[in-house]
């Protein structure tokens, strides 16, 4: 979602109400005897659009559980979700006249103030968020699918240190070195490496990478970041045959893959992780505004 | 008169032998073996190997195969001196040989292994082969590895000498040097028989049988070589190779109202009617998937259901009056079902190119059939006995339906046909092979009778592909009406057998039969038009990079904005809500610039989703748009071919005959493949609709990335 010029309607539109609901509130507030307060016409007033406009951006949730319904377009509702959302608070404020009377209505306030901040605070990260995973993760995927392909991934790597070291246990592989003898190991059709290379990469598998590759997040390997790593491959190139660098390549590969998805997967819980505070307190507050309206109405 | 006895001595004793016998044939006489590699004894001896060298007392030793024996030789079989130039030799041959070779692997029995091992060779002492001379893996039955070729001539000896097929040689000098099938060509597309004799001739791993294609079928009584010898259409069929692949053919029975093979099964053995008669009919439940409801009100929800051509005419339905199958008939529209006979042969495209079943076929009376596999059908379809009698049934029964079938023809007449039926010729092309080249003169006109026909234009940047031509499809009219020279260039995409008209009979077609001229001219001026503006639209594209992602082949794209996305998911959710609950768009794909081509039916101009449709049930519109035909038979392989993932199956519950309850029927589910009908009940699609985030949006590539790519190219 953009801050963008398709929305200056809804923002002239937003700003036209508040300029409205502002000039009606200021003469009320200063020539209220008693001072501004919930229970009078206006006061009343303000509560009912207040709540009104609660209603319709709560209802912007039901919304999406139904999205092939055409009942207007999802991105009008979340645009009035948002504007609207946004000038319901000032009305709302306009309404108890900037008090709170009472532990519901002080209770209510709290919750209104957080449902929106947390709404603006969601809004922005809409906005920066996605360009960043856009930026940074080119190899994005599917959220879901992010377990599935870090396990593809750990065994293509395992594959290819075997491939490259014979077994990564040490002991040798039959067939690994086709045509070779016990010293050698084949990683290309024709090629024989030996014994101290394979050793130096089996090393670096077992040490650094394979750690890496089985939990990126909590390994805090220096591949998880990306100048470090490319260090380390680069000295492993210069230390090691030319016949092993393809197979370096692939690693280095995988590496920047899995840093790429452990990215992916952070920015991704924090793009929705406020919604678990959104969501439910906005339905607490639109529960708790209910049961203050009927309890003001009728006692 | 015998001729007269020579006497010689063979390692210290006296042997006598008819003058004319070689060295080697003299010691085997008497007991004494002299390894060899390039010698066998049903074959002229030609003496490359060497390995078979004897000491004469001469200034060098000599090859005691080819060489014949003189009176008063004293021979030695077994000298240091003999035993150091055969080791080395041996060792020299090691170096070069992949050691543990095919057959080596396979039986262990590699003459060249076991000679070195006898010989104590372990480890050659001279340096491998730089370069590898390849391997051809492109005949179905037999494997031939370069590199394991020893070049002793047997294969080549025993292809012209023995069985006189004269397909074997030798090609290249030094190093390059190997064996070569006719012209060079790989193996599966020269005028190899697959009679197997090269393969029992070599001595190492170069040419092996391909026991992975399956040698043994599971159900049926395996059918000895004698058995099938008895059946005419094997006459002339190799003994030794039916021996080698005994168990890859089978004779199955079959009950009055068994099933034989399924619609839409996967397989991988194709049937020779013996005797009995047997039903082929597509059960499929005729229609095309329909989403509708969300014109009946905003809270009506969309589903979607088996509708009919003829109660839901969709633009540019089908001419079509039959439907293609795998079997010798293609199938009414209206009634989808045939019979089958002794001699018909079913399952071709399936055993060959592992197409799914395109049809059921259930026995009516009880049946005898021969199943195979792949290797027998490759073999018997090289057999010209076998040929003859597939060809002759062709033209006997399905010339006039397979003409029929296709809209243009559909006005000839019997007499007409009764004149082609012995004129046309069935022509056999392997996968790869080209059919006819550009810039040649035309001569044919094609039908395509099985596979799939690749039609294509060379140009500076690539090969630039106009069309897949399956069962039904035609090519050739435009090089025949036009200037004479063929336009494109046409290719087997799998096994591929055309029925060509050769020119002469074409344009007396043509001469009596005026309607059929003129559609055929407007077919070929249809056709140069699109391909005229398809190489326009590529030559007028700029970013090399639009192509290589396939942007290019779209017609519509469902482009996400991942600056406005929030990975909320909502599009796919919508669009499964659209189509009862099977999504038909999937939010990952090809990433253009800060678009993401979300994988949804680009309608592309080089469909591959079509290319092996056992039914023909899968084809475009003129506007481009895919379009799939009521008698789609489920088998889902239009979904896996489709590169980007965007064809669905979708699941109907059917009713069928309930085989336990005779009278009753039962639900099963089947599948209609479908792809994205971009919502054509609403204004605009649902993924579109449901974004919350303005990200999701419809667009024509060319215009929506056009500006764009007018800035990188500017930049």
């Amino acid at each position: 979602m953009l801050l963008d010029r398709t929305q200056r309607q809804w923002m002239i539109a937003t700003a036209i109400l508040l300029v409205i609901a502002t000039a009606i509130y200021i003469p009320y507030a200063l020539n209220s005897p008693q001072g501004p307060r919930g229970g009078s016409a206006i006061g009343l007033s303000f509560g009912i659009a207040g709540f009104a406009l609660m209603i319709f951006a709560g209802l912007l949730g039901a919304r999406k559980k139904v999205p092939v319904w055409r009942v207007g377009r999802a991105q009008t509702w979340m645009r009035g979700h948002l504007w609207l959302g946004l000038v319901s608070l000032p009305i709302i404020l306009f309404h108890a006249g900037f008090h709170m009377r009472g532990t519901l209505t002080m209770v209510l306030m709290i919750l209104f103030f957080i449902v929106v901040a947390s709404g603006v605070f969601g809004a922005a990260l809409q906005i920066y968020i996605p360009r960043r995973i856009t930026v940074e993760v080119p190899m994005e995927t599917i959220y879901e699918q992010i377990g599935h392909i870090r396990a593809q991934l750990r065994e293509e790597a395992e594959q290819l240190a075997t491939a490259a070291c014979g077994s990564l246990d040490g002991t040798i592989v039959i067939g690994a070195a086709p045509g070779g003898d016990a010293s050698a190991s084949a990683v290309g059709v024709g090629v024989e490496v030996s014994e101290d290379a394979r050793d130096l990469l089996r090393e670096f598998y077992l040490r650094r990478m394979r750690p890496f590759v089985e939990d990126p997040a909590r390994s805090h390997s220096p591949l998880g970041d990306s100048p470090q790593a490319s260090g380390m491959f680069e000295e492993l190139r210069l230390r090691l045959p030319v016949e092993l660098h393809d197979t370096l390549k692939d690693l280095e590969s995988i590496c920047e893959e899995e840093r790429q998805l452990t990215c992916q997967a952070r920015l991704h819980r924090v793009l929705h992780a406020w919604l678990l505070v959104h969501v439910p307190l906005s339905y607490a507050l639109l529960a708790l505004a209910a049961v203050h309206a009927v309890m003001a109405l009728r006692f | 008169m015998s001729p007269p006895l020579i006497e010689l001595t063979i390692d210290g004793g006296k042997v006598s032998v008819p003058e004319g016998t070689t060295v080697f044939d003299a010691a085997r006489l008497n007991s004494i073996r002299i390894p060899t590699l390039c010698h066998q004894q049903n074959e002229i001896p030609v003496g490359v190997c060497r390995v078979c060298v004897v000491d004469v007392g001469g200034r060098v030793l000599t090859a005691s195969c080819v060489r014949p024996v003189e009176s008063g030789m004293v021979v030695s079989t077994a000298s240091d001196k003999v035993r150091n130039a055969r080791r080395t030799l041996v060792e020299l041959l090691m170096s070069d040989h992949p050691s543990p070779c095919a057959r080596q692997q396979q039986s262990g029995d590699c003459e060249l292994e076991v000679l070195a091992r006898a010989e104590g060779v372990e480890k050659p002492r001279f340096a491998r082969r730089a370069t590898s001379r390849g391997r051809d893996d492109s005949s179905v039955a037999i494997a031939v590895d370069h590199d394991a070729c020893i070049l002793c001539d047997r294969c080549i000896r025993g292809c012209d000498d023995i069985r006189h097929n004269d397909v074997l040689g030798r090609m290249g000098k030094g190093y390059r040097t190997g064996i070569a099938f006719d012209q060079n060509l790989p193996m599966g597309n020269s005028s190899c028989v697959s009679c197997g004799e090269c393969m029992i001739s070599c001595p190492t791993g170069a040419l092996t049988n391909k026991f992975h294609v399956g040698t043994s079928l599971r159900t049926g009584e395996p059918a000895s070589p004698e058995t099938l010898h008895e059946l005419p259409v094997f006459a002339g069929v190799s003994g030794t190779f039916l021996e080698l692949n005994r168990g890859a053919i089978v004779v199955r029975h079959f009950r009055a109202g068994e099933i034989i093979c399924r619609e839409g099964e996967f397989g991988s053995t194709a049937f020779y009617m013996i005797d009995g008669r047997a039903q082929v009919s597509i059960n499929t439940q005729m229609g095309h998937v329909k989403t509708e409801g969300g014109a009946r009100g905003f809270l009506s929800k969309l589903s979607s259901r088996l509708a009919r051509g003829a109660e839901d005419h969709r633009d540019e339905e089908s001419a079509r009056r039959t439907i293609p199958i795998d079997g010798p008939a293609d199938l009414p529209l209206e009634k989808p079902v045939a019979e089958l006979g002794p001699a018909d042969l079913f399952g071709e495209m399936t055993c060959m190119s592992f197409y799914p079943r395109s049809a059921t076929v259930r026995a009516v009376i009880d049946v005898t059939a021969l199943e195979m596999l792949r290797n027998v059908l490759d073999i018997l379809q090289r057999n010209k006995n076998f040929r003859g009698q597939i060809e002759e049934n062709y033209r006997r029964r399905a010339l006039d339906s397979h003409l029929r079938s296709v809209p243009v023809f559909s006005g000839l007449t019997t007499s007409f046909i009764d004149h082609l039926r012995d004129k046309v010729d069935l022509v056999r092309y392997s996968p790869g092979q080209l059919i006819c080249r550009q810039g040649e003169p035309a001569d044919s006109f094609y039908l395509v009778r099985i596979g799939f026909v690749k039609v294509w234009q060379a140009h500076p940047g690539g090969e630039m592909i106009f069309a897949y031509l399956g069962r039904g499809g035609y090519f050739g009219e435009i090089g025949l009406l036009g200037g004479g020279l063929r336009t494109a260039s046409c290719t087997a995409l799998d096994h591929v057998e055309v029925v060509r008209i050769a020119a002469e009979d074409f344009h007396l077609m043509l001469e009596k039969f005026p309607e059929i001229r003129s559609s055929l001219q407007t077919v070929a001026t249809d056709r140069q038009r699109e391909n005229r503006e398809r190489l326009a639209f590529v030559e007028s594209t700029p970013l090399q990079d639009f192509l290589a992602q396939g942007l290019m082949e779209a017609q519509s794209l469902l482009i996400l904005d991942l600056e406005r996305c929030t990975r909320c998911d909502a599009c796919v959710r919508a669009c499964a809500d659209a189509h009862d609950g099977v999504t038909r768009l999937i939010r990952e794909g090809l990433r253009f610039d800060k678009y993401l081509v979300a994988t949804s039916c680009r309608q592309c101009r080089d469909p591959l989703c079509m290319v092996g449709c056992p039914v023909g049930s899968i084809r475009r519109r003129n506007s481009l748009e895919v379009i799939i035909e009521d008698w789609c038979i489920g088998c889902g392989l239009c979904a896996k071919n489709c590169p980007y993932g965007n064809i669905n199956m979708h699941p109907f519950p059917v009713q069928i005959a309930d085989a336990d309850s005779p009278g009753r029927t039962r639900a099963i589910m089947k599948q209609k493949a479908t792809s994205c009908d971009l919502c054509t009940e609403h204004a605009e699609p649902s993924c579109v609709y449901a974004c919350p985030h303005d990200a999701a949006h419809r667009v024509d590539p060319r215009k929506f990335f056009g500006a764009l790519l007018a800035q990188s190219k500017r930049d």
